[in-house]
């Protein structure tokens, strides 16, 4: 075991971090705005992975087309998604609009089984891959593209949160709803378009993943879905800088966790660092809020 | 006027509560005999579920917690009997307690940081729970076999009767099954079970009236617990063989969804979803998967109209009487159909 090696596998955990991160920042969002927990979101991130391997084998392999398209996609399907499990449930208790995610992603997820196969489908060579060396730091392309795209996505959702109109209004409504509808926004419109981002990320998500482990299958979504969770949970569920931090948190903890023991002990180091996490923190990193929602 | 209907079924039955339950029972010994092999393979699977979606619903329907990690509990409970067994060649009748009380203290030891917290944060730790479970099981080779799984597990034998295949296990599974039902419903009619329905309702009220949440909340856990390890240790020796497999996590979201379409906070909910749901699964096997698609749009379509489910409790915090739109919703329930 060289420090070579564990250097790789940290640089390795960043951009799966990063990835998690993107995911976790959705269903962050999506907690925060629309007020209800999502279990749909890994097989978004499944539908955006699908997306963009349609577009790569139709179009080329172009992967802002294929990140556009997926981004467009998972927003319907955001909008779907508000429809069915939220806009009917939003004055009743939690359990029964997230009963109702749990339904809807095992909707999609058989759904896609039947519509793309059981087999994986190939997305091999996206962008041509090679191996940078920064002194003993190895680092692939892809994993440069990885982390600047959720970079820029990010950057993006910032400015959008903090200059636009819209993102003034989304920040009403994840404050006090009764309070945005008396100043005269449309409460119901502006959730959607929160569920639509917060799924929107997951589509991007899923295509970064997509050309990250150059495959897309129907079940990617189900531990995925539980990642995010996980890093949300850590984040305190509403607070979206610090999901994003849990998730990278979350990957460097699996590759650190699994350079020195085995790789078929993955899903161990995330879910006990997230029960250790939450005994001593009950609210994740937030400091407030977080226990009394959700 | 379906309402009438069954509250005048649910009179007679109370008047001839003893001969009618004593004729259920004798019905069901005969089950065997009437049904073909095959339909008794359904049947004890059937039975089995029973179990495990009637300890979820302990847990979830009559105490309102957000417990989403039950097959944890079901996997050290067939690992414990399979692992006594095999390893320890315990006989069958001695490992099936210790399965349960094993996991009942797994279920202790889930519910104490589960004191604090409440909603997702509660499901996220019994997910986490869940998936560490199965994932010990799967690479903790030396004692569960791995990837292998643990194979040959003994059949039991009753004074000499060889209990295998599913006609036979059957009788086992059944016992269980009533034990399981006379044992809730005592519970539920004794102070531990109002504790566990106050705290469902409020638990703001139920402390100022001096209701020890954190007792009951322990205790909750622990018996749903207990009897989803008893579910998984009736597994083991029926199908015998297990590995990790039977415990992922969409097969603790199908103990949901059986749930969730039954109806919590009953004791007849378990029944009518378990039922429900291997009528659908059964009947529908002609068009493949598309089985599976029916039974989440089930679940979708169930959670707009009934969030209780089909028969569960009508007149409480699971019907969506929580706020401004459950509020018309408890006043129907308490006018007309309860």
């Amino acid at each position: 075991m060289t420090s070579q090696y564990i250097i790789n596998q940290l640089v390795n955990g960043l951009c799966q971090g990063f990835i998690y991160a993107l995911v976790a920042l959705g269903v962050a969002v999506i907690i925060g705005i629309v007020g209800f927990a999502t279990f749909t979101q890994g097989e978004v991130v499944m539908i955006g992975a699908y997306t963009s391997f349609y577009v790569f084998t139709s179009a080329g392999n172009h992967l802002v087309l294929g990140l556009l398209a997926s981004f467009a996609t998972t927003w319907i399907l955001g909008m779907l998604i508000y429809k069915v499990c939220y806009e009917h449930f939003l004055d009743a208790p939690e359990h029964i609009s997230l009963l109702c995610t749990i339904g809807f992603s095992m909707l999609l997820k058989n759904l896609a089984t039947i519509v793309f196969g059981v087999e994986k489908k190939p997305m091999l060579d996206i962008i041509n891959n090679k191996i940078y060396h920064f002194g003993p730091i190895q680092v692939t392309k892809v994993q440069l593209v990885i982390m600047a795209t959720v970079l820029i996505v990010c950057l993006i959702l910032v400015l959008v949160f903090t200059k636009t109109n819209l993102g003034i209004r989304l920040k009403a409504v994840s404050q006090n709803r009764e309070a945005a509808a008396l100043v005269g926004i449309n409460v119901k419109t502006t959730a959607m378009v929160g569920n639509c981002i917060g799924c929107a990320m997951a589509g991007i998500a899923g295509t970064l993943i997509g050309i990250y482990y150059q495959s897309a299958y129907a079940t990617m979504g189900s531990t995925l879905s539980m990642k995010a969770f996980t890093s949300a949970t850590l984040g305190g569920l509403t607070d979206v800088p610090l999901s994003a931090l849990g998730g990278v948190l979350i990957g460097i903890m699996e590759n650190l966790g699994i350079a020195f023991t085995s790789a078929s002990y993955r899903d161990i180091f995330s879910f006990g660092f997230l029960i250790i996490m939450l005994l001593f923190k009950p609210n994740g990193f937030a400091k407030k809020r977080g226990g009394s929602r959700a | 006027m379906i309402g009438t209907t069954l509250t005048k079924i649910k009179d007679v039955y109370r008047r001839f509560y003893y001969i009618f339950n004593l004729l259920i029972i004798i019905a069901l010994m005969f089950v065997p005999q009437v049904f073909s092999k095959s339909k008794m393979t359904i049947i004890c699977t059937m039975c089995g579920y029973f179990i495990i979606v009637g300890a979820l619903n302990v847990i979830n329907g009559y105490c309102g917690q957000m417990c989403f990690g039950i097959a944890g509990f079901y996997c050290v409970g067939a690992y414990v009997m399979a692992i006594l067994m095999q390893t320890f060649h315990v006989s069958y009748w001695l490992a099936l307690i210790p399965a349960g009380i094993v996991a009942a203290l797994l279920g202790a030891v889930v519910a104490l940081p589960a004191l604090r917290m409440k909603g997702m944060f509660l499901a996220m730790i019994t997910i986490g729970f869940s998936e560490v479970m199965r994932l010990l099981a799967l690479n903790w080779t030396s004692v569960t076999g791995g990837a292998m799984g643990i194979k040959g597990i003994k059949s039991p034998t009753f004074f000499g009767i060889k209990m295998g295949g599913a006609s036979k296990y059957y009788y086992i599974y059944i016992v269980i099954v009533l034990l399981f039902l006379f044992c809730t419903r005592r519970v539920m009619k004794s102070r531990v079970g109002r504790a566990w329905l106050s705290i469902r309702e409020d638990e703001m009220a139920a402390k100022s009236l001096g209701v020890e949440i954190k007792k009951y909340k322990i205790y909750n856990f622990m018996y749903g617990a207990f009897w989803a390890g008893i579910a998984g240790a009736l597994l083991a020796p029926y199908t015998r063989y297990i590995d990790s497999t039977y415990f992922t996590l969409e097969e603790g979201f199908n103990v949901l969804a059986m749930l969730v379409i039954g109806g919590q906070g009953t004791l007849a909910g378990p029944f009518v979803g378990v039922g429900v749901y291997q009528l659908i699964i059964e009947t529908l096997r002609p068009i493949g998967v598309w089985r599976f698609v029916a039974c989440a749009l089930l679940i979708i379509v169930m959670m707009w109209l009934r969030p209780q489910g089909l028969v569960g409790a009508s007149n409480s915090k699971l019907a969506g009487a929580g706020k401004k739109a459950g509020r018309k919703k408890a006043k129907k329930a308490e006018s007309g159909e309860v």
